[in-house]
């Protein structure tokens, strides 16, 4: 599912999943709204537009858009690395006890 | 048969406390306990003079040797009483390399210094610290047959055993002035003359190295006065301020390593006390159970959920403010490295594991045939080999990546220090999620933790001591588990949300590395042999019971009045039982004047103590021999008849005896 997108000149997203049709724009985003998209990408098929320059003409919406994009594409390259570890958090400690 | 004893100590060397050496102290004790030989084995050195001064004054043979440091172990190198020119030299070799309490010589030094070991007795520690290495003697080789041993167990398992070493006890006493007592920790070894040529012959034979002069090696020499006891089950009697007590602990005092149980210290009276004397006994259940919860608790320990949110909310306001600046930006600002992200370096953890798990199935040969069956060792080293390259293109990129972030720290930071636009604060994403994580399964452990459940159970003669998990149900409890004056009500309000508790814990005040008891408390019950919690009398009985079996891990057990504590019955079918056991390995006395102990047990040795003033004074005589003969005697020879002893001390008198016997047992039978 997409979660960020370009359209129109602008960046947005997605702020609750269960609502894919309405889309907030991205200098709108706050706290909560990101550990959300945090929250899904690692959970299921994430997926947003590439950040390309020409395509957004607001300057603060290019800022926005380049720099998450970037820093949640970083974390989805090691997404396989994170789920290895999230799965073995704890595990056989938790056998023991339960 | 020679008494002897190759190890002591006259001078004080960088591997003792300080003391001063007492010729007198030392004469005393040749005499008193009737030594026929001795050797001067200091550490590391050898006091010519001192030791031709011993010489002199002594009229056994005296021996000149040297305790040496020798690769981490003792050893004691005893030489013939002659060319002592040549034996000082060597020495004084070995005191040059010896320079502080931690050095030692190689066995190639020794040689190099004592080419010809044939000259010498060699006397290693063998069971006994520190113990010369199994490597070390195998090097000595045939130098080597007899070793010095700590304890009387230890001489007899090594008697038996035909592998091991004739066993040696020597005293490895400092001779100081005044002393009190003076040990009884010597050999008797079956040997002509006293030479090291002749010792040598007898001490490779170990049917000629016995504990007591005449009765092999079930019998010692248990305090400098004389007392003989058994190596297995001595019992003392004797009537009520006799000194059966006074005997007891100049015994003790003669030995390390003594389980004492004393008179009436097994009583249980007090339900609590008892309660926390079993849990203090079964600490290791506890910590085994909660080990890996600890390792949990340590790993979260620095997580701060209500910090790594505030980390998400800086970035996502800093990057919306830097945005709406875009049009203010100055020339610092606008260089793309002043809001470059850093890059994350890979983790190599898991490639290593493969690499070594890889390794475990190409080294494996007891299951090689299933292996191979599935994968070939060409397949295995090729994957080892790709996993290898793959690992080191990954910690390439690593090193690179950790060496440009380096670069755009530094700008960074030169670039916002001089610049008037928002910086964007940096988020580690990875983290965020792994401690939210890391909490959510805490959460759970703690949650399962809590469900109360029996973790142990343990066996002990009849008893049984269960171990269950219990919730904490108030704020005092947490206080009694700290045994201390801190305040536990505001974290106990948190106790069912683990996390909030675990953050109000770690202010109460608590050491970090405890806090881990503190989340479920184990509860230790200790049931009859009807499955019902014991009673008072059962507690005691319990008590004697773990107490016995734990002097299995002493060298000698000494039980004071036993029957203070119990009833006859009790006694009869479980504590001399297991008295016996232990006392087939170690020696066990046994101090009574309840005649189901005293007789019914049927000790080996059996001791009478008897108090009596002559001339005004007071003396304690103890007189000793076989439970079956008809007379015991003291050390100097005097002799009283044993069934009289018997009915005095544990029948309170013949007629009594009878009159019980035939009158009172007889009417109730009938």
């Amino acid at each position: 599912m997409k979660y960020l997108k370009i359209d129109d000149n602008k960046g947005f997203f997605i702020k609750d999943k269960e609502q894919p049709t309405i889309w907030t724009e991205i200098d709108q985003i706050e706290k909560n709204d990101l550990l959300y998209l945090l929250n899904h990408s690692t959970v299921e098929d994430f997926e947003f537009d590439e950040y390309v320059e020409a395509n957004i003409g607001n300057k603060a919406h290019q800022i926005i858009y380049k720099h998450l994009s970037e820093k949640l594409q970083s974390f989805l390259a090691t997404k396989d690395r994170f789920k290895d570890e999230a799965e073995s958090i704890y595990k056989e400690t938790l056998e023991k006890y339960s | 048969m020679k008494k002897i004893d190759l190890h002591l100590h006259t001078v004080p060397s960088i591997s003792d406390k300080n003391f001063f050496f007492s010729l007198n102290s030392l004469k005393e004790y040749v005499e008193k306990l009737e030594i026929d030989c001795i050797a001067i084995t200091n550490h590391n050195l050898f006091d010519r003079t001192q030791f031709e001064e011993i010489n002199e004054e002594l009229d056994i043979k005296v021996f000149p040797g040297i305790e040496i440091d020798l690769e981490r172990g003792h050893i004691l190198l005893i030489s013939e009483n002659e060319n002592l020119d040549d034996f000082s030299l060597k020495c004084k070799k070995v005191t040059d390399l010896i320079l502080t309490k931690d050095d030692d010589i190689t066995y190639e030094q020794l040689i190099e210094i004592f080419p010809n070991l044939n000259n010498y007795l060699l006397i290693p520690h063998y069971d006994k610290k520190p113990i010369i290495k199994e490597e070390t003697l195998a090097k000595l080789g045939d130098h080597i047959f007899v070793g010095e041993v700590a304890s009387l167990r230890k001489f007899k398992a090594c008697i038996k055993d035909n592998d091991k070493l004739t066993p040696v006890i020597f005293s490895d006493t400092r001779f100081v002035e005044d002393m009190v007592s003076f040990p009884t920790r010597q050999t008797y070894v079956n040997v002509e003359e006293l030479t090291i040529n002749s010792l040598k012959g007898s001490l490779s034979d170990k049917a000629k190295v016995c504990l007591s002069k005449e009765e092999g090696n079930d019998f010692f020499q248990a305090t400098d006065d004389g007392i003989i006891l058994s190596t297995g089950l001595s019992v003392i009697i004797g009537e009520r301020s006799s000194g059966k007590t006074y005997t007891l602990n100049k015994i003790c005092e003669n030995f390390e390593n003594v389980k004492y149980l004393k008179q009436f210290s097994l009583l249980q009276n007090d339900e609590e006390k008892f309660k926390e004397l079993v849990t203090k006994r079964h600490s290791l259940v506890s910590e085994d159970y909660l080990k890996e919860f600890k390792d949990v608790l340590y790993d979260i320990k620095d997580i701060d959920l209500k910090e790594n949110e505030s980390d998400v909310e800086k970035y996502i306001e800093s990057l919306k403010k830097y945005a709406n600046e875009s049009d203010k930006l100055d020339a610092f600002s606008k260089c793309l490295l002043y809001n470059e992200t850093l890059f994350d370096t890979d983790d190599l953890e898991n490639l290593n594991k493969l690499i070594k798990a890889t390794e475990v199935l190409l080294k494996n040969i007891e299951y090689k045939t299933i292996i191979n069956s599935h994968i070939t060792d060409e397949s295995l080293k090729n994957l080892i080999k790709d996993l290898i390259i793959k690992h080191t293109e990954i910690y390439e990129a690593n090193l690179k990546k950790g060496w440009i972030n380096d670069i755009i720290t530094r700008v960074k930071d030169e670039l916002q220090f001089r610049s008037n636009t928002t910086t964007i604060e940096d988020v580690d994403f990875n983290k965020v999620l792994i401690d939210k994580l890391k909490i959510k399964k805490f959460t759970e452990l703690v949650n399962s933790i809590k469900n109360e459940k029996e973790i142990d159970s343990k066996e002990i003669r009849g008893f049984k001591v269960i171990a269950k998990t219990k919730k904490y149900t108030g704020a005092s409890q947490l206080k009694n588990k700290s045994k201390s004056q801190l305040t536990f009500s505001t974290a106990f309000g948190n106790y069912d949300n683990p996390y909030k508790y675990f953050i109000s814990l770690k202010s109460v005040g608590l050491e970090e590395t405890e806090l881990y008891k503190y989340f479920v408390d184990i509860e230790y019950k200790t049931l009859n042999k009807h499955g019902f919690e014991v009673s008072g009398g059962e507690r005691s009985e319990f008590n004697l019971l773990h107490e016995i079996s734990d002097a299995l891990k002493h060298d000698v057990l000494l039980i004071d009045e036993p029957e203070s504590s119990f009833d006859n019955i009790f006694l009869k079918n479980e504590v001399n039982e297991l008295i016996k056991e232990i006392s087939k390995v170690i020696p066990v006395i046994v101090v009574t004047h309840n005649n189901t102990i005293g007789a019914s047990i049927k000790p080996d040795y059996l001791l009478y103590t008897h108090k009596q003033i002559e001339n005004g004074e007071i003396i304690h005589k103890v007189f000793y021999g076989h439970p079956t003969s008809r007379k015991l005697k003291t050390s100097e020879g005097e002799e009283i008849q044993n069934i009289d002893i018997l009915f005095n001390c544990l029948e309170a008198g013949q007629e009594t005896y009878y009159e019980r016997k035939n009158r009172t047992y007889e009417i109730l039978k009938d």
